[in-house]
């Protein structure tokens, strides 16, 4: 009876804090409703109020439901810290599909709750139909989606909800964030997302300058500076038009969202560091080394396959093509410079394994990046390299090993073995979305690029994500994302709280 | 039963006529340059489709983007006569139909390696329009509905959080 009453607590406690987030993301509905209102888009303008009445009314409904746990004073677990934000994750990608399923440009739900949890996850995959005449309500729904993801939605949710938010450190660890920028969560929540207004402002603005000087009209070029920087910050990979980053046919305007990407996939740590003086962290980190060495590395394999094939004839070509997507797929941006089909028709095995890769390994943790994360990178090579020296060392020497991530830490077998579980969790995920796309029928090479795409969150794709794609496939994809995004262990807790109420009930019923 | 030997002719005739029109489509879709791109590369091509989004003038000459729907491609030509088109495609807009010729380039050496076409020739097949949006009164209700008890309820809760705090 107690353990009844117990777990009936922390339904509630869940509840109550999921609620809260629910509330503060479909408050974010708004700014879409303000922009279709402003551009005179009917339609989209009611899709949004519909959609943002029945986001408010579950939240409110969950706070209720949860609000005795408050009134009790019960404390949050780290459990309920994982699964909250798990969960509210996966509320709020079909609560925030509704204004797509309502503007008539997804095919189904499940392509709806795709396109949701591809901007959530900052993946950049989409299966919504005819993006060039899409509203401009909904595409500033979709990169906000996207920005809001990167960021996470429980940092969100503290920035504004201090008071409220009892336990907030359990949860922003269980949204895949552990860095404190400053001694309490709610502030480290709060720097994060003034680092990103920052950047918000600046980047939009240099943007906005480059979308006029390549011809677009001051208000199209204005919207177009905010998606993309949406995007390029969140490491997201959506953009207002089908063609995608080759709608603007602009080197500049590249270059300027190829800078924005590689700023967005640094740590939030490494910002922050940088902000209080501390310049010496841009040399010295692990994670900085560690992207420098594999991003350099897969760019020159990548253009040394690329001129055997003979497939750009200049150092421009090679720029914009070559090291554009690899930086991109090694951010895990997603923003594509040539057609999908022509990694798979030009690139050749040698060109998509490379992708594939640099895909895998991702961006910085704690950043809006996903893949393995150059800190799990570094700090496995590191701890391969400390086991070979201590081979070659006599059995009485004592060396402590140590790497360097905003200060010196000491690189032990408990370090080295959690980073080397997520790493594994994390090919697990690939193999087996590769093992399902030649399941159904697809080429290795592409089943292989589209799964690396998924799992390390970046979206570029070789042609197979379609919404005529098997709905098997949507539905791993969509896993694959949320796993890769939130780091595997809250979801985990999820499935593990869910199915020990399950066990739970099973036995009362079989006592009584 | 000869009226019906005609008859039967005549519609074998018609259908026919029918089906050669179908079969002799004068322009290549985009997805086709994209999967041929080898083959098709430095070729005079013939494209048709929607033009979209806005044209961005590059001095002389502009960009445009054109939807086939099967693809979309970027189009390199003269600024004079992208200032012929009068509707872009997006959410208000049907852009025009253009019917356009030139020279598909898989990597071209020009712009860096895209995969473009520059414009030969040009040609507006059918005029854009403005869409009218037919908003559902259905849709206004349900909106009415859920928005007053979104507020009812949020008063509720605003009651219920203050009287915890007292």
């Amino acid at each position: 009876m107690a353990s009844l009453k117990h777990r009936q607590n922390g339904i509630e406690i869940i509840s109550y804090y999921t609620g809260y987030i629910v509330l503060i993301v479909a408050s974010l509905m708004t700014i879409p409703i303000i922009t279709s209102l402003l551009f005179l888009e009917w339609n989209p303008m009611l899709d949004f109020i519909i959609s943002d009445a029945i986001a408010f009314i579950l939240g409110i409904l969950m706070i209720m439901y949860g609000m005795r746990s408050k009134e009790r004073n019960h404390d949050i677990q780290w459990k309920h810290g994982f699964v909250i934000a798990s969960l509210s994750w996966i509320v709020l990608t079909v609560l925030c599909s509704i204004p797509y399923i309502l503007s008539g440009h997804s095919l189904s739900f499940v392509d709806a709750c795709f396109d949701v949890m591809s901007g959530f996850t900052t993946t950049g995959l989409a299966l919504t139909q005819d993006l060039d005449h899409i509203s401009i309500g909904l595409n500033m729904w979709r990169h906000i989606l996207t920005f809001i993801g990167g960021q996470g939605m429980v940092v969100l949710t503290l920035t504004f909800l201090g008071k409220e938010m009892g336990g907030a450190f359990k949860m922003y660890v269980g949204e895949g964030k552990d860095i404190e920028l400053v001694p309490n969560v709610k502030g480290t929540a709060r720097q994060i997302w003034k680092i990103s207004m920052i950047y918000l402002i600046i980047g939009t603005i240099v943007l906005w300058i480059v979308g006029m000087s390549i011809g677009l009209k001051p208000v199209s070029a204005f919207l177009h500076a905010l998606f993309i920087f949406a995007s390029s910050w969140s490491t997201g990979g959506f953009a207002p038009n089908s063609q995608n980053i080759m709608y603007y046919h602009s080197m500049m305007f590249e270059t300027v969202a190829m800078v924005i990407f590689i700023l967005g996939s640094l740590n939030f740590g490494i910002h922050y560091a940088i902000w209080q003086g501390k310049r010496k962290e841009i040399v010295k980190n692990i994670e900085i080394q560690s992207f420098l060495v594999t991003s350099f590395v897969a760019c020159m394999l990548a253009l040394a396959g690329l001129a055997k094939l003979n497939v750009y004839s200049d150092a421009i070509a090679g720029f914009r093509r070559v090291i554009f997507n690899v930086i991109s797929a090694h951010t895990t941006t997603g923003f594509g410079s040539i057609y999908a089909r022509q990694f798979a028709l030009e690139w050749g095995d040698f060109g998509i394994l490379i992708m594939v890769v640099a895909m895998l390994i991702g961006g910085s943790a704690c950043s809006t990046a996903g893949g393995f994360k150059g800190l799990r990178v570094g700090i496995v090579f590191k701890g391969l390299i400390m086991d070979v020296k201590k081979l070659l060392l006599t059995e009485r020497s004592m060396n402590v090993y140590k790497y360097h991530h905003l200060k010196d830490r000491v690189l032990d077998d408990t370090v080295i073995k959690s980073s080397a579980i997520i790493i594994i969790c994390y090919i697990v995920t690939f193999a087996t979305g590769t093992i399902l796309g030649t399941f159904y029928g697809y080429p290795i090479s592409a089943s292989a690029f589209e799964s690396a795409s998924v799992t390390g969150n970046v979206g570029l794709s070789i042609g197979v994500t379609t919404s005529s794609m098997p709905t098997a496939m949507k539905l791993f994809y969509i896993i694959a994302m949320y796993l890769g995004r939130l780091e595997f262990l809250s979801v985990f807790a999820l499935i593990g709280y869910f199915l020990g109420g399950v066990k739970k009930a099973c036995k009362n019923i079989l006592k009584h | 039963m000869q009226k019906y030997i005609k008859t039967l002719i005549w519609v074998l005739l018609f259908t026919s006529t029918l089906t050669f029109k179908v079969n002799a489509q004068s322009f290549t879709d985009i997805n086709e340059l994209i999967e041929k791109a080898k083959e098709y590369n430095g070729e005079e091509v013939t494209i048709q489709g929607e033009v979209i989004g806005e044209s961005m003038k590059r001095g002389d000459y502009s960009w445009i983007n054109i939807n086939d729907g099967t693809n979309a491609i970027g189009i390199w030509l003269d600024s004079d006569i992208a200032e012929e088109i009068l509707f872009y495609g997006n959410y208000k807009c049907k852009g025009d139909t253009v019917k356009i010729t030139g020279i598909f380039n898989r990597a071209c050496k020009e712009h860096g390696g895209e995969a473009d076409l520059h414009s030969s020739s040009f040609e507006i097949v059918k005029n854009g329009y403005e869409v009218k949006e037919q908003i559902s009164p259905v849709k206004i209700i349900i909106a009415a509905i859920l928005t007053i008890f979104t507020l009812v309820l949020m008063l509720i809760l605003v009651k219920v959080i203050k009287k915890r705090r007292l």
